[in-house]
């Protein structure tokens, strides 16, 4: 348990949620630790020529109601996900916003998302090529671009430092929140934001996921034998991430420390990860945090119940962990919130760190068979009463990007 | 070989880093060096040729697509069930 500390240590003091299970990390935490699924009949577009008909969406999501301000109610669903978890995460932290001068410029404000504002593209090429209009919506373009929700946020907040979106598919909201970590450590911020928003539910994304031949016709049951596929969802996880000494000396509640981040890229194929990749980045991530496997009492696995992931994510877990994979506590909350791609990682993050301050392991939801290739304990179920010290939050995105990042208890 | 056989050993083909001339309908597709994002192509490619859709999983072992001789069977199959009346419900 000797970890480097002749750097700059990384609080988390505030989080944000918005998903399939609930809007908000209370309402999303109870849902998730009582293992209900969100996942239904797609209800935000037509299913005509869809033999794919589930998914999983936020629902009664209203940016009004919500008391976001002007500028997330003139954008796209995406940024709005990512403005509604940026103010739950912001008012938790207690930060006095807007931020001004130097503070300001030393914090950093970086939402990914995996794919933008696709809903609204969507929806203006419908306008032209449909109904024949004469132009598109005026704000179609700053509506679309996958960097909007980073650039409302930080006008939200006055943040005028290092602003920018992250695109790694999957992997969006952990390579997000571990730069924002990195930059922190390295003193070139103090504080920042961090986390991903996914609103990519439409007719045409789902028309172009169900071509995959990856998507179950019937819902996401990771490490199952059964398991026949993910289902596609949508939300928005923000972190706000702040040097330890900075969340001390203003008396933040602390609700975790970052402790490692690792990345690594597969390097070879577009949809089959690979055992080289997945488990180096886990490695990576227990070295920077300075732990051994035996430290890390829960995994959130990525888990998207896909045939090639769930074999490649045991093998890799059984490779880095030896013998204590058989002790960690293992789950994938994909099964209750769905497969909310780039906001993915970000979300169980959330999830990560409510099962750490609790002590219970959000379960494995509709896990009737096990796969004999994957042996683990994927907590079948029903959540399970732990103490978690250290946890751990696998990413591996489309393309072979990984990220994996690993929290453990506030600073003592 | 009959036409649907032809036209889905062409797609085969196009789909093939080195296509060969020795595709018969007993030939695995495993031996043509066809993996999971291959066969979404393929399947894509068969549905655009033969107008029909074809309820194709990567994730499950699918024995239809075991051999080209059981894809050509599994064209036929659909192409005859949307011909039969009341197909379309």
């Amino acid at each position: 348990m000797a970890k480097p500390r002749d750097r700059r240590r990384v609080v988390v003091t505030g989080q944000g949620v918005v998903s399939a299970i609930g809007t908000g990390q209370e309402a999303f935490w109870n849902a998730l630790k009582s293992g209900e699924c969100g996942i239904g009949e797609a209800t935000l577009y037509s299913t005509d020529e869809l033999y794919i008909t589930i998914d999983g969406e936020v629902k009664n999501f209203d940016a009004r109601e919500l008391g976001l301000s002007k500028q997330f109610l003139l954008s796209d669903r995406y940024s709005q996900f990512a403005g509604c978890a940026a103010v739950e995460a912001v008012n938790q932290s207690g930060l006095e916003m807007p931020l001004k001068g130097d503070e300001a410029l030393r914090t950093a404000c970086i939402i990914g998302s995996g794919i933008g504002g696709v809903t609204t593209m969507e929806m203006s090429y419908r306008m032209l090529f449909e109904e024949k209009k004469r132009a598109t919506h005026p704000l179609t373009l700053l509506k679309t671009i996958g960097s909007s929700a980073a650039a409302h946020v930080s006008i939200e907040y006055g943040i005028t430092g290092p602003c920018f979106g992250v695109v790694s598919a999957c992997s969006t909201a952990p390579h997000s929140i571990g730069l924002v970590y990195q930059m922190i450590q390295s003193g070139l911020c103090d504080k920042g934001i961090g986390g991903a928003s996914e609103a990519s539910l439409n007719w045409g994304t789902a028309k172009a996921w169900q071509a995959m031949r990856v998507l179950s016709p019937d819902g996401l049951f990771p490490f199952c034998k059964g398991r026949n596929g993910t289902v596609l969802s949508e939300g928005a996880a923000i972190l706000v991430l702040e040097e330890y000494e900075h969340a001390r000396e203003r008396g933040a509640k602390i609700l975790a420390e970052l402790v490692g981040f690792g990345m690594t890229s597969d390097a070879a194929d577009m949809v089959n990860p690979s055992l080289e990749g997945t488990s180096t980045a886990m490695q990576l991530a227990l070295d920077d945090a300075g732990l051994a496997p035996g430290d890390i009492d829960y995994i959130n696995a990525h888990g998207t119940a896909t045939t090639a992931n769930d074999i490649n994510e045991t093998r890799a877990i059984r490779r880095v962990f030896g013998k204590a994979a058989d002790d960690v506590s293992i789950s994938a909350t994909k099964s209750m919130h769905g497969h909310c791609l780039g906001a993915g990682g970000g979300v169980e993050a959330v999830g990560v760190i409510m099962a750490m301050e609790e002590g219970i392991v959000p379960p494995t939801i509709g896990f009737d068979e096990p796969d004999p290739e994957c042996d683990l304990d994927y907590t079948p179920n029903k959540a399970r009463k732990r103490e978690i010290t250290y946890a751990m939050s696998n990413s591996f995105a489309f393309g072979g990007l990984n990220a994996v990042l690993v929290f453990g208890p506030a600073p003592a | 070989m009959d036409d649907v056989a032809t036209k889905i050993i062409d797609i085969l083909k196009k789909n093939m880093k080195e296509p060969t001339d020795s595709i018969a309908l007993e030939t695995p597709l495993t031996d043509l060096d066809i993996e999971s994002l291959d066969l979404a192509v393929i399947v894509f490619d068969i549905e655009d040729t033969f107008g029909i859709e074809i309820p194709y999983n990567a994730n499950e072992e699918v024995e239809d697509f075991a051999t080209v001789g059981s894809v050509v069977d599994k064209v036929k199959a659909i192409m005859s069930e949307n011909k039969s009346p009341g197909a379309a419900a």
